[in-house]
């Protein structure tokens, strides 16, 4: 898309730049979907759900995690890292997370993400995980 | 009926009308395809992150954002209340980290 990569060349020094965000995956819709999940799953359990869409390294588990290090409390936080192009989805809790959030409920979510995923819907996937994860999400 | 007759509208009118539906889907097509991903395709974008509070992302790479941390402190500190606690050096928890794995 060349009109984002000029705007990007010239990052910060106009102020009409296009959003990165809009180079990402998802339309303004999706990305407005997302927003709302997000905010509807942060506040009805109290933890801090993240997502990420893009490339992971290998191993993508170690990647993941380290992703979920540079939140601001990554003991009560949930991270879904999601790769397009590998194909592979992780959900990493913290480990005060994980007490609300069994590993068991994040595989429940997770399948039904890879089943969105598998049908191409990125966007869907990624807002019913995130619904499922705040359901299961025990209050302590 | 003159040759030329039939060749203008046998050949040239079907010709131009097959020109102007093939452009306008490549044209229509090209943009929405960008955005449409197909599992075992390659499926360019840029990487992103999303949180509900973006500045609850931490500042654990970089020195150049160490100096945007007493300003975020304040921000979170305004949204989360006394729950967060700011890693002041590279706070890692104790303890496992859990959740799931899968493919597609």
């Amino acid at each position: 898309m060349t009109a984002g990569e000029t705007t990007h060349d010239s990052a910060g020094a106009s102020l009409v730049r296009r959003p990165e965000v809009l180079d990402g995956p998802f339309t303004t819709r999706q990305l407005l979907r997302l927003d709302e999940a997000l905010r509807i799953a942060d506040r009805s359990t109290g933890l801090t759900f993240s997502v990420y869409v893009g490339e992971l390294d290998e191993p993508v588990r170690e990647h993941a995690e380290k992703l979920l290090m540079q939140l601001a409390d990554p003991a009560r936080s949930v991270l879904i890292a999601v790769s397009p192009n590998q194909r592979v989805l992780e959900i990493v809790t913290g480990p005060q997370a994980r007490v609300r959030l069994p590993d068991r409920d994040c595989k429940l979510a997770a399948l039904s993400m890879a089943a969105a995923f598998g049908g191409g819907d990125l966007a869907g996937g990624i807002v019913t995980g995130l619904a499922q994860l705040a359901e299961r999400a025990r209050r302590i | 009926m003159s040759v030329t007759e039939t060749v203008l509208i046998f050949v040239v009118i079907p010709a131009a009308i097959v020109a102007v539906i093939a452009g306008l889907s490549y044209a229509g097509g090209a943009r929405r395809t960008s955005k449409r991903y197909r599992p075992g395709r390659p499926f360019e974008f840029t990487p992103v992150w999303f949180l509900s509070a973006p500045e609850q992302l931490s500042a654990a790479t970089g020195s150049a954002e160490l100096t945007a941390g007493p300003h975020r402190e304040a921000i979170s500190g305004a949204l989360e209340g006394p729950a967060v606690q700011r890693p002041e050096s590279e706070r890692v928890p104790q303890g496992s980290t859990g959740g799931a794995s899968d493919r597609w």
